[in-house]
């Protein structure tokens, strides 16, 4: 079954929907294999897309490729085209140190520097702008609120980041992550390593998060995606299995193995 | 008596024979260690005194001190280490950080491991025909250079494992949030390592602040002070070396002295190298 089916009439339903990211006929290789294939989706601005599959389906994949983070191993290759506003972040043309400001990640395991709160967030914004004193911990704040970090923190900005409880250290990798200004946030699996009550946070800074970034988020936990996102792609063995609203998704799913996935039957 | 009973008291027997024997290899271990230290304390406090700092080695039957081999081996050690460093630190970043993949990180490691367990009086026959034949004498600069040629591969080993140690994901984030890889190197991933790669280089001078075979051939030794790097200076092992083996009753005694000095020096290292990989641990 051709999952280009679905995301022509979810492009069709949604015309007054702005698209930042569009990934057309995308492959992925890990060496010889191959872990991608063919996807195609595109994906709203200032919304929330979830990415949904069993381990090993390419969700994280799809993800890596947003940023080209897959670059810094070698024998790992994207093939196809993935736009950004219009502009293929694929080409090789594509400075990825600015495209990695524009899109932002965080990652599973939460991945404080080994460095103070404050620097953690000021090192990112260092590298792009030249801030002074004053303006610099406006930022910091700035960001420390963004993640819902602040008042948590605002007493030891100068203590070690990996002094941090691990939820506390997610949400800093979220502020640090924002204080660069990205367009895009991608999220891998954000809150599979924290406990519930930090996984709530998480998700409604997601939901916060939304109204001014256009976020991806990939997770193992099919509530979570249908609490947090308003889309939601499900992949199998590197295909785009279905892609639609998340509503329809999981009250009634197109494919067969997508209704199996999400009722409990595989995965 | 139920089997499974039989079988544990036969596991407890195990045990308790087992135990037995590590504990006694670790007590015949210890014991020596135990013992050289014993003699050396034994022998070499009696001798330890200000003038052993504050005067040159003596002529036979004089008293004398140790100070110009002190300052040697001071002197040729921080020359070794100011140029092992940062060689055996840029080699273990290539290794672990840009060339990770390579085939040259490989050959690289490889040869690195042979000159990590080469005989050092190797190293100071290659300095011999290297620098001490063309120049036509001994010298203070050859035996920095085969100290120097003895502290890289400790360094490099120690950098690339230190390096490989810090956990991919900090690299990615660094990154991710658009850091240029130097800085991702630099800012990340060195701070990440820091106190890993600070103990490759304190137990570089550990090891060659007791290394003699290197210095016989290069700096040799000599009897007065010299500043000068480029005529044959004094040094703790070749001292002791020439010291402990001579009649002289004097000598003997500065040689245990010097050995004791060299030895709670390195002990002091080792100390301070695993309190800051401890304190890594614990954080």
């Amino acid at each position: 079954m051709k999952p280009m089916l679905s995301t022509d009439l979810n492009m069709a339903e949604s015309v007054t929907e702005k698209t930042k990211i569009e990934v057309k006929n995308l492959n992925f290789y890990y060496g010889e294999s191959k872990a991608l294939k063919d996807i195609s989706l595109s994906l709203r601005e200032r919304s929330v897309t979830a990415f949904i599959g069993p381990s090993g389906c390419g969700k994280s994949t799809l993800l890596r490729v947003f940023n080209r983070i897959y670059e810094l191993y070698p024998k790992q290759r994207a093939e196809g085209q993935v736009l950004l506003d219009g502009k293929n972040i694929l080409d090789r043309s594509q400075d990825l140190n600015l495209l990695r400001t524009k899109i932002g990640m965080v990652f599973q395991k939460p991945t404080p520097f080994p460095m103070s709160i404050y620097e953690n967030i000021a090192f990112g914004v260092r590298l792009y702008e030249k801030l002074g004193k004053g303006e610099m911990d406006g930022r910091v704040e700035q960001a420390l609120k963004r993640a819902a970090l602040w008042t948590e923190v605002k007493d030891k900005l100068n203590a070690s980041g990996l002094s941090l409880s691990g939820g506390q250290q997610q949400r800093l990798c979220i502020a640090r992550t924002v204080a660069v200004k990205p367009e895009v946030i991608l999220l891998d699996e954000p809150a599979s390593a924290l406990d519930p009550l930090s996984t709530a946070k998480i998700e409604e800074l997601i939901d916060e998060l939304q109204a001014d970034y256009t976020i991806v988020i990939v997770t193992h936990n099919m509530q979570q995606a249908a609490r947090v996102s308003k889309q939601t792609a499900f992949m199998y063995l590197g295909e785009l299995v279905e892609f639609d609203a998340t509503e329809k998704i999981f009250t009634s799913p197109r494919e067969k193995r997508t209704q199996d996935y999400i009722t409990g039957r595989f995965g | 008596m139920s089997t499974a009973e039989s079988l544990h008291q036969s596991r407890k027997r195990k045990n308790a024979v087992m135990m037995t024997l590590c504990v006694a290899a670790a007590g015949i271990g210890l014991a020596w260690l135990a013992l050289i230290l014993g003699a050396l304390l034994y022998k070499g406090v009696s001798g330890l005194s200000l003038s052993v700092f504050t005067e040159m080695t003596p002529p036979p039957g004089e008293a004398g001190g140790l100070l110009n081999a002190i300052a040697g081996s001071l002197i040729m050690t921080i020359i070794a280490v100011v140029v092992g460093t940062p060689i055996g630190v840029l080699a273990g970043t290539y290794m672990a950080e840009y060339g990770r993949f390579s085939k040259l990180t490989t050959i690289v490691r490889f040869i690195n491991d042979i000159l990590l367990s080469a005989p050092s009086i190797i190293v100071g026959l290659f300095v011999y025909e290297l620098l001490v034949r063309p120049m036509g004498h001994f010298s203070a600069i050859a035996g920095a250079f085969a100290l120097a040629i003895l502290v890289i591969p400790v360094v490099v080993r120690t950098t690339e494992d230190m390096l490989t140690l810090v956990p991919n994901s900090l690299r990615e984030a660094g990154t991710a949030i658009g850091a240029p890889r130097w800085i991702v190197i630099k800012s990340v991933a060195y701070r990440a390592a820091l106190s890993g790669i600070v103990t490759g280089i304190l137990l570089a001078i550990a090891r060659i602040s007791g290394e003699t075979a290197p210095l016989l051939f290069t700096a040799l030794n000599n009897q007065f002070w010299s500043g000068n790097l480029n005529a044959p200076m004094a040094s703790l092992p070749v001292t002791i070396f020439q010291f402990a083996l001579s009649p002289y009753e004097e000598w003997q005694q500065l040689a245990w002295t010097g050995a004791l000095i060299i030895t709670l020096t390195v002990l002091g290292l080792s100390i301070f190298a695993r309190s800051l990989t401890g304190r890594r641990e614990d954080r």
